[in-house]
């Protein structure tokens, strides 16, 4: 347990991404069309969001953060219903085609407006996402904070204001240790996301019906509201940008098949084919 | 005066990584493009005897960082060698590359905000070329680039290849996934510069302490050494078929056991196991994928290996469009058959044999 008598402040950064698995949205030519795709939570940040509850045993508050357009509010409600206090949308525009260098400092930024007249103890990223998959943002993060980070995070212990971590290494295992205020990006490796709680459930069904209470619980920013300057933010903020694109090629046509015959008769062609048994 | 090109020469308890020859390999090809230097930074403890290796790998340069408090990999030490080199130089390197390992994710990114330069993750394919830019809605990034850096990787969910640039402040920063590029051949009467450095690491430097290292040697050794793969995905339905995975894995001398991204996700097998775009990229012999689909996303983690088998009960699955034998079928029929008939034609093997 801690020994402060002030709260401590945990942040979870989570992302909408777009449904991998589900055909809706996705062009014939293999791009996403993200307004008709189907959105879901960043199943890596469902671990960074299991990590950031964790931190309620030892008394903190804990706020979620997402950048998105308008829709990205249903991943803070799903935050609010596994039990985060409350939450931050960052929307505007001049967001678009951020890069991770841009989408870091917007978060800083954001993270510096959450945590006024609070503390800023710990920051929760997923190790990546699924439709960018760079891993970059909660280093940068790391860096305009100017805090210690630790990433491939599996689990976690704090005690007395420090951290002892288990980060997940190249064959292997690091425990690691620091004091808060640190960041943490966690693998999906860590502990799973448990249920959604009741009282978290119902919690979001006020939300969804009564404005005022929204409005104490969620909070929408833009940049003004963050203070944030314009030009380090989106397109113009980014110093690298996508030039070009192309599709991969499929190899096709070359897989031998054996199909709609007996298994053992199959089996028995592969290994005529591919002498297995002499690997 | 020359450009240089930088690649970070990752060792891990004072033996080189694979991953720096790698990127030798690459940076070579980047470094004759543009007429520049190659440069390797070595960071470490009782490592300089692993600078005449990078030499001998087309390094032109290497700078050593040897420090007692650099033996083991922590962002803040490393990072302080990388920044006060760099603020060393009267002007930045073009492009700088580091692996996509578990420590060039962690220090390039960190590296690339106090630089607030661009920084591309995980490239399958580097280059070096012109570009031209206007955009509307920023005046000020338009024109015509020369002698850029092409930084090119897989965008997911989308089955394309994202050429990234970032041609308006260098260096540009990329990190390179494991296993892709080619070393060159070692050349033993190389010679180049091993410049030492002198190491300053600040009281805030030193934030975090590493308590212990696990290192389990088996399993790393395996998925990337094994000369048979068999993974398991999301088509094995629960955690108990990766057992039928490990029975037939150990029909084969040198082999391991991989999964899918899914199957990881799923919780039925440990991320150590997870062969892919976000998992390990391996190359064996053969490659035995047992209800994997096939997603872009675990293709480019295997899809060099010499023979890749595919069992899938749908015939559509996309794995078959790149593996070279498939058998569309219930891998819970497939699989006990085939160790059955292999344990057979050894068993009769053997006979003959005596």
């Amino acid at each position: 347990m801690t020994d402060r008598l002030c709260p401590l402040h945990s942040y979870v950064l989570i992302k909408q991404v777009p449904d991998q698995s589900s055909k809706a949205g996705v062009n014939p030519d293999g791009t996403i069309d993200r307004a008709k795709a189907k959105r879901m939570l960043n199943p890596f940040d469902r671990y960074a969001l299991q990590a950031a509850l964790q931190t309620k045993q030892y008394g903190a508050v804990v706020t979620a953060i997402t950048m998105g357009p308008p829709p990205a509010i249903e991943i803070l409600y799903e935050a609010i219903a596994h039990g985060v206090d409350r939450a931050i949308l960052l929307s505007d525009r001049r967001l678009a085609a951020s890069d991770t260098l841009a989408t870091a400092y917007a978060l800083y930024k954001t993270l510096l407006w959450a945590s006024q007249g609070r503390s800023l103890d710990l920051v929760f990223c997923g190790l990546q996402t699924t439709d960018g998959d760079t891993a970059q943002v909660g280093p940068q993060l790391a860096e305009r904070l100017g805090i210690p980070q630790i990433t491939y995070c599996e689990s976690f212990d704090l005690a007395h204001g420090t951290i002892t971590a288990k980060r997940v290494i190249e064959g292997g295992v690091q425990i690691l240790q620091t004091q808060i205020p640190a960041l943490l990006t966690i693998t999906n490796s860590a502990q799973r996301l448990a249920y959604k709680t009741l009282r978290g459930a119902q919690r979001v069904q006020q939300l969804q019906r009564d404005e005022q209470t929204r409005s104490q619980m969620i909070h929408t920013v833009t940049l003004d509201d963050i203070g944030a300057d314009p030009e380090r933010c989106g397109i113009k903020g980014s110093p690298t940008i996508v030039a070009a694109t192309e599709k991969i090629g499929e190899i096709g046509g070359s897989c031998q098949m054996f199909q709609g015959k007996a298994v053992s008769v199959m089996v028995s062609e592969l290994l005529h084919q591919v002498p297995l048994t002499n690997s | 005066m020359k450009r240089r090109i930088w690649i970070f020469a990752e060792q891990v308890e004072g033996e080189l990584q694979a991953i720096a020859l790698e990127l030798l390999g690459a940076g070579r090809m980047l470094a004759d493009k543009l007429e520049a230097h190659l440069e390797a930074i070595l960071v470490g403890h009782n490592i300089s005897h692993l600078a005449q290796t990078l030499i001998h790998y087309s390094a032109d340069c290497v700078y050593v960082a040897d420090h007692p408090e650099l033996a083991q990999y922590r962002t803040l030490p490393y990072r302080r060698v990388m920044v006060d080199l760099l603020s060393q130089l009267p002007e930045p390197p073009h492009t700088i590359l580091f692996g996509s390992t578990t420590t060039g994710r962690d220090l390039a990114p960190r590296l690339a905000a106090y630089l607030e330069t661009g920084l591309t993750a995980d490239c399958t394919s580097l280059d070096i070329g012109p570009f031209e830019y206007s955009n509307s809605k920023d005046q000020s990034k338009s024109g015509v680039f020369h002698d850029c850096l092409y930084a090119i990787r897989p965008s997911f969910g989308e089955s394309l290849k994202a050429r990234i640039l970032g041609p308006w402040k260098n260096p540009q920063m990329a990190t390179v996934r494991p296993g892709v590029m080619q070393a060159v051949a070692p050349d033993y009467s190389r010679t180049g510069t091993v410049i030492p450095l002198a190491v300053n690491l600040q009281e805030s430097d030193r934030q975090v302490q590493i308590q212990e290292i696990v290192r389990n040697v088996t399993s790393q050794v395996q998925l990337s050494k094994a000369e048979v793969i068999v993974s398991g995905g999301y088509g094995l339905g629960a955690p108990d078929g990766f057992q039928l995975i490990k029975d037939l894995a150990a029909c084969f001398p040198n082999s391991a056991v991989g999964a899918s991204r899914k199957a990881v996700d799923a919780g039925w097998i440990s991320y150590a196991h997870q062969v892919g775009q976000t998992g390990k990229t391996v190359r064996p012999k053969i490659y035995i994928a047992c209800g994997i689909s096939g997603a872009i996303q675990h293709r480019v983690g295997m899809d060099k290996s010499n023979t890749i088998i595919a069992i899938n009960k749908d015939s559509s699955a996309p794995i078959f469009r790149f593996a070279h034998y498939g058998i569309v079928g219930d891998l819970y029929q497939v699989i006990p058959e085939l160790i059955q008939q292999m344990r057979y034609s050894l068993n009769s093997g053997n006979r003959q044999a005596a």
